[in-house]
């Protein structure tokens, strides 16, 4: 059955199996391979895309799932790669093989809707789904922080104040 | 054993009763269909929210697409039943039911023809609703399309599988009556109560229910097994971590969701998102204020400190749990961490309702797990719970691993004791969630 | 020749002066024959764009430079182009898995070159039999290629200088780089308008390359400077192309079917039949392997991974089991225990005279056991690789390390002459060693050339861990002759894994001193620069493991077991004789006699080691008093090799939960030697990353061997360190101008034992099992 929903604000039509997880809908049918494979049981967190804004295991979420929903990758995170995160991880040089950043990003991403302003305890806490092999984890968090920052201090300039800056 | 006891017993009443023939019901004359302008626009839109309050179409419907056409399966400890036709279709609907057929068989569970209706149909609530929101619902369900098709036939063990039987058990569990308003209490309550007792017949499934299948009028809002999901308990005698206030109430039964308590699964999603969806703010309102004094609701201010203790307790054994290496639980609490927290994680001082906190949560809260392990396995769709939010179903898991972390949650998130045969009972939903078609 | 193994085998190498002590430095066949990078002249030819500055192959006639460069047939493994826009391509061959290794690589060119960085960029080279040979190890890269690359980049400015001195019309005396362009008194012109101008074509003969003067360390501007990794911006935005990206026209998916023990296992029947209605599933094929790599297996062929993952999960294939179904690792570790009790098996990599006479007058003697356990690669990325077949010639796309072990097996499996295979390499997630083994290019070649059609093939997770090169299982025994004063005068130390380069390049294994022949890397680590006074080395190979599994190179091979029993064993020699364990330690680097160290690798010898080490009980504020149930543990380590040592010391803060046996890891602080650091920041990062590396190997992973295979299979069983376990990391580098050596793996290898010590120093219990559970510290407590 073709499963209709919103990839990176374009409206897209992927004609899979309901069944087909997201993860593989987005980078075989949908070409866009920002998004990885890591363990396919949710715990890695390398696939890891925002639906409708929040972070999602796209390697356990049926296709069927985001029918009429927005979904969010890497690649849709920001028009030219410049949002606060990214500009932070290369700030800080986190990628190392950089296979876990894109999840480790889409990740961060969401968690500074609900956490504007984490503490070292709520990094762990939400971050320790997501696997860094190369164990950068240090840089991840600095980089975060550093995001973190930056987005309140925009939100906070800037003269409207919207609520909505932080969720796209 | 058990089974032969039921049936001997049973089978004395059907041959009182039937000595009593107390059981006949006269048949009501077929009729043409109501003339299109029979109804006004005004009573039809009516009609539309009392069957949304009613939830009618969860009960009728099987293909979406297919509204009211009945077939749906509602397997009970005594066979199958298959819900019926009502969209109008004259032969295989109810398009020749007079009003007066169709009024009889929402106050007295009787059909056009006499015959008795089962009580997994819920005349014993629709017995309270008012004659005006019968009628206004009579002409909803005249104007549907109709649709041509037979629900499959009951499929019931002797001796239930006798209609006649039901007289009997009226006799014994139905209390007929239009509601009457308890002066005392305020409108507000009244409206509540007329619609969760009546329409919305809440305690249809979170009471239990007796040997004869009747709601245990000594456990009202007991909490009750329904369709494979547990619908939780709402009496104040049975707590949750967090008092419901009203204001929670009315969250959850507008929005699916609520901080404290978790999100709408299952039926419980369809009541709020299909059948409460069109019910106007001010009977949800009635219903949150009827509820808080059912369950003994707590003032508002009371429950965010209450929450916030619930939480530090969870993370603090959650801790304790991770420096302790004992073996299932610690793995539990990893798999937790790994595959779980990202979304379920909450600050003590201020729990997300879009990150459904499971030390408050009633799936995790209440005596059986089955909420919890179907949750977990299916997931919960875009539809269910909060709209447009989804949680991916965690099948790839297998039953050892998820019986580790549902133990190591219930151990440090909440004061009940462990589930036992975890394992086997996830086994068991999981084919039943792979033959489900819900 | 390799780089890998290059230094190894040929201490000659990169000028280095055979050390005599190198426990590699035997010769092994085959070397000779293969270029050795500085004995190669250099040369510039105009092309299309520019000009190409490259080595050349000796023994070329290099008459006109410009044909060479229009066939190709130079040195790959570094050359630069300087087109006429000005943009400098620095081509690099090394496999790019998250050290940054072409900045890194570029930057030395660059700043020889007097380039100007903004301008410079990489490419990353396929395996095209021109580019030679291709592997990425062993923390080598940059200290294979420094001088070599220095000196590329020297001869290029000289030759820009003496181009642009006859555009400026003066004296190349007059002239000086910087910033790409050449600059005499007020005047200047730009590398770009040269290489439009000018003709720069030159030969370098190999001694007058030898002869180009580099720039003093003082005159740099680009190497130890910090700067921005080149290829970080594509890891934040998703653009950056890993193996599992790779597609092309028309292919199909395959997902392995993997036999029940790695080698022997045969296929007696394959039934499809519950999968023949899934929606794009297309075939199960067996795979015949003339190369013997993959015996037994099967793939499951399909129009998408997710329909070939759904009739795996289907099809049932009846195996008949190899010999190896029901070993565990039990098994392996008795095995090994018993050939380190027969003393006639094993590979004497150390024997020097008087070690028995040492231990017979001994006044005291301890001797102890250790025991590490297996350990998965775990690389992010599932390994996979695609396979067609195009203009007569294949293309694997695939992530890999080391491309010329692979291609001859991939050669012979799709039975094609070597230079009709072309492997294109895109970014690692995650090499780690992993990728060295380039094995499961095999199956993905082979289902291609079956059904003739282009193959992706890629492994699941669970797929992916069956199939890894783990790291052994491991057993040592250490041994200790003390004399009357406590002073060590003789050591023994018994080391057997299985061997990951007997298994999968024999022939680079070097003969020990009783002629026997080893895995210098499966020893890496043990020829320590402690004076203690006669030493024997005795390296054993484990032939039930290496039967059972592929034992593979993981992130410091060797050094990864072998220091976590020296460094452990230190520390227990330094209790049993009542001192403290920096201050024995620093009493036996001496830095006399073979440990005296030697240019230009080595220079200093064991004083650096000392000087690390003394370093780390500094700012580790080693003498402070702990709170209860808390304490310091040091470790100390040269690294891999005596020919390229990374001096690196570590000291650990755990604290102990007496209750349970949880070892809570509260601070790293560490110390590097690693000479001339080229990338600051990404030496930063690799410390980092490998010193977590270490820490996740002591207390989160480890698997064990159960019928046949690894126990784990997944993020569920296997728990490498997340963010939460992350303790507080101190690391610094000494400030040197010594050759560059590699650090991307001696971090692992001291945090373990540093993390043993520390429980002991903690609650007095030792640890000798790898990784350390709380079980078993629970149990060691009770006593
Ligand atoms: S691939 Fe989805 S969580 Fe690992
Ligand atoms: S950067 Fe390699 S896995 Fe995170």
């Amino acid at each position: 059955m073709p499963t209709s929903f919103e990839l990176n604000g374009r409206s897209v039509t992927l004609q899979v199996a309901d069944d087909t997880p997201l993860l593989w809908g987005i980078r075989e049918d949908a070409g866009l391979t920002g998004t990885k494979y890591g363990c396919g049981i949710g715990l890695c967190g390398s696939c890891t895309v925002l639906v409708n804004g929040r972070a999602t295991r796209s390697c356990i979420t049926p296709l069927s799932e985001v029918k009429n929903l927005a979904v969010t990758t890497i690649e849709g995170l920001h028009p030219s790669g410049e949002h606060p995160l990214q500009k932070a991880w290369i700030k800080t040089q986190t990628p190392q093989c950089g296979y876990c950043q894109s999840g480790q990003i889409m990740q961060a991403a969401a968690m500074l809707v609900d956490f504007p302003d984490p503490s070292d305890e709520q990094i762990d806490n939400i971050m320790s789904g997501n696997l860094c092999r190369c164990m950068a984890y240090v840089r991840i968090r600095k980089a975060i922080k550093l995001a973190a920052a930056e987005m309140r201090d925009d939100i906070a300039s800037s003269p409207t104040a919207p609520e909505t800056a932080a969720h796209e | 054993m058990k089974r032969l006891a039921i049936g001997t017993v049973a089978l004395l009443v059907l041959l009182l009763m039937a000595m009593l023939i107390l059981a006949w019901e006269s048949s009501i004359a077929q009729q043409d269909a109501p003339a299109e302008d029979t109804f006004s626009q005004r009573q039809i839109d009516r009609g539309e929210v009392i069957a949304g309050l009613g939830n009618c179409q969860s009960c009728h419907t099987v293909d979406p697409e297919r509204p009211y056409a009945g077939g749906r399966a509602f397997p009970t400890p005594f066979g199958t039943l298959y819900a019926t036709n009502i969209t109008p279709h004259p032969e295989s609907g109810i398009g020749r039911w007079s009003e007066a057929a169709f009024i009889r068989a929402m106050r007295e569970g009787v059909a056009r023809d006499g015959s008795h209706l089962f009580p997994a149909f819920p005349y014993t609530h629709f017995t309270r609703v008012r004659d005006e929101d019968l009628q206004a619902l009579y002409a909803y369900t005249m104007t549907r399309e109709p649709v041509d098709a037979r629900a499959p036939e009951n499929d019931l063990t002797f001796p239930f599988n006798i209609r006649l039987l039901q007289a009997g058990w009226k006799l014994l569990f139905f209390e007929p009556g239009v509601w009457q308003p308890d002066t005392e209490k305020s409108d507000a309550w009244n409206r509540g109560e007329y619609l969760a007792e009546g329409l919305a017949h809440c305690s249809a499934c979170h009471t239990p229910r007796n040997t004869f299948g009747a709601e245990n009028q000594d456990r009202d809002y007991d909490g009750a097994m329904v369709n494979n999901w547990y619908a939780p308990a709402m009496s104040a005698g049975n707590p949750p971590p967090v008092a419901w206030t009203e204001s929670e109430l009315y969250t959850y039964l507008r929005e699916g969701a609520s901080t404290y308590h978790g999100v709408a699964l299952g039926s419980m999603a369809d009541v709020v998102h299909q059948g409460l969806g069109i019910v106007d703010d001010s009977d949800i309102r009635a219903l949150a204020t009827y509820f808080s004094d059912v369950t003994g609701a707590l003032p508002e201010d009371q429950t965010a400190a209450q929450a916030s203790r619930r939480i530090a307790d969870a993370q603090r054994e959650s801790m304790a749990m991770r420096s302790n290496d004992t073996g299932e639980l610690n793995r539990g609490e990893q798999l937790f961490s790994n595959g779980c927290a990202a979304c379920h994680y909450n600050s003590a001082d201020d729990p997300n309702v879009l990150r459904p906190e499971l030390s408050l949560n009633s799936a995790l809260n209440a005596d059986n797990p089955v909420n919890l392990i179907r949750a977990t396995l299916r997931g919960v769709s875009n539809e269910s719970g909060i709209q447009g939010v989804l949680m991916p179903g965690f099948a790839s898991w297998n039953n050892a691993d998820l019986a580790a972390l549902f133990a190591f949650l219930r151990a440090t998130h909440t004061d009940h004791p462990a589930w036992n045969d975890l394992e086997q009972r996830i086994a068991r939903q999981r084919s039943d969630v792979t033959t489900s078609t819900e | 020749m390799n780089k890998l193994f290059q230094s190894l085998l040929n201490p000659e190498v990169n000028g280095v002066p055979a050390t005599g002590d190198n426990p590699g430095s035997a010769s092994a066949e085959g070397h000779k024959k293969r270029p050795i990078l500085n004995r190669r002249g250099f040369l510039i030819g105009a092309t299309g764009a520019g000009f190409t500055l490259a080595f050349y192959r000796p023994g070329l006639s290099v008459a006109q430079p410009g044909d060479v460069v229009a066939d190709k047939t130079f040195d790959p493994t570094i050359w630069y182009q300087l087109q006429t826009d000005g943009r400098i391509i620095v081509n690099i061959a090394e496999a790019e898995m998250g050290q940054h290794v072409g900045t890194a690589l570029a930057r030395i060119v660059a700043d020889e070159l007097e380039a100007d960085w903004s301008r410079v960029e990489l490419n990353h080279v396929d395996s095209d039999p021109k580019w030679g040979l291709m592997v990425t190890g062993g923390s080598w890269s940059v200290w294979q290629n420094f001088m070599p690359l220095s000196r590329a980049g020297a001869a290029g400015r000289q030759v820009l200088i003496e181009e642009g001195a006859k555009l400026l019309g003066v004296s190349p005396d007059e002239c000086r780089a910087r910033n790409s362009e050449v600059l005499a008194g007020g005047q200047s012109i730009s590398y770009a308008e040269i290489v439009q101008r000018g003709d720069l074509s030159r030969t370098f003969s190999e001694s007058e390359l030898e002869n180009i003067p580099v720039k003093p360390a003082a005159e740099r501007r680009l190497i130890g400077q910090e700067a921005l990794a080149l290829d970080v911006p594509g890891k934040t935005n998703g653009r950056a192309m890993y193996g599992i990206d790779a597609t092309v026209e028309n292919m199909v998916f395959a997902r392995p079917l993997i036999p029940p023990t790695r080698y022997g296992s045969t296929i007696q029947a394959i039934d499809d039949s519950d999968a023949k209605d899934i929606d794009g599933y297309l075939q199960t094929i067996q795979l015949n392997d003339p190369t013997g790599t993959v015996p037994g297996w099967a793939a499951v062929i399909a129009t998408s991974f997710t329909a070939a993952n759904k009739a795996a999960e289907r099809i049932r294939v009846d195996w008949a089991a190899g010999d190896t179904a029901t070993v565990s690792e039990q098994d392996i570790l008795d095995h090994s225990l018993r050939l380190i009790e027969e003393t006639s098996q094993g590979a004497l990599v150390v024997d020097d005279e008087g070690v028995d006479s040492a231990f017979s007058s001994a006044d005291s003697l301890l001797t102890q056991d250790y025991i590490a356990h297996s350990v998965l690669h775990f690389q992010l990325e599932p390994v996979n690789a695609l396979a067609f077949q195009e203009e007569g010639r294949w293309e694997i796309h695939t992530g890999n390390q080391w491309q010329s072990l692979i291609l001859p097996v991939l050669a012979k499996a799709l039975d094609v002459p070597e230079s009709q295979v072309i492997m294109r390499t895109y970014m690692l997630g995650g090499g780690f060693g992993r990728r060295l083994n380039g094995d499961y290019a095999v199956p993905a070649a082979l289902a291609a050339k079956t059904i003739g059609r282009p193959v992706k093939m890629m492994f699941t997770r669970e797929d992916d861990v069956r199939f890894d090169s783990i790291r052994s299982p491991a057993y040592q025994r250490l041994r200790m002759a003390f004399d009357a004063d406590g002073q060590p005068i003789g050591m023994e130390h018994h080391a057997t894994a299985g061997w990951p380069t007997q298994v999968m390049v024999p022939a680079f294994m070097p003969a020990a001193t009783n002629e026997v022949k080893y895995d210098p890397f499966a020893i890496q680590g043990a020829a320590h620069w402690y004076s203690v006074g006669a030493h024997r080395l005795r390296a054993i190979s484990n032939d039930l493991a290496n039967d059972t599994f592929r034992p593979g190179w993981l992130r410091s091979v060797g050094s990864g077991w072998v220091n976590w029993a020296l460094e452990s064993f230190m520390d227990e020699a330094a209790h049993h004789v009542g001192r403290d364990p920096i201050e024995f330690r620093l009493a036996l680097l001496k830095a006399e006699g073979k440990n005296a160290g030697s240019a230009p690798n080595a220079v200093g010898g064991a004083a650096r080691q000392a000087n690390v080490l003394r370093r780390v009980r500094e700012i580790a504020n080693w003498q402070q008093t702990m709170p209860e149930n808390t304490g310091l543990g040091v470790a100390t380590s040269y690294g891999q090799e005596r020919n390229m040592p990374t001096w690196t010391a570590c000291v650990a803060r755990v604290r102990v939960d007496r209750e349970t046996g949880k070892v809570n890891l509260e601070k790293l602080t560490l110390v590097t030697d690693a000479g001339t650091v080229v990338h600051p920041d990404g030496a930063r990062a690799q410390v980092e990353g490998a010193a977590l590396w270490g820490a996740s190997m002591a207390l989160h992973e480890g698997t064990l061997i159960e019928d046949g295979q690894v126990q784990a299979r997944n993020l569920n069983t296997y728990t490498p360190l997340r963010m939460r376990d992350v303790p507080e990391i101190e690391s610094e580098f000494i400030d040197s101008t010594e050759l560059a050596v590699g650090l991307g793996e001696p971090a692992t290898t001291v945090v373990g034992p540093a993390i043993a010590n520390a429980i002991f120093a903690a609650v007095g219990v030792r640890m000798r099992d790898l990784p350390i559970r709380p079980a078993a510290v629970l149990a060691a407590l009770q006593g």
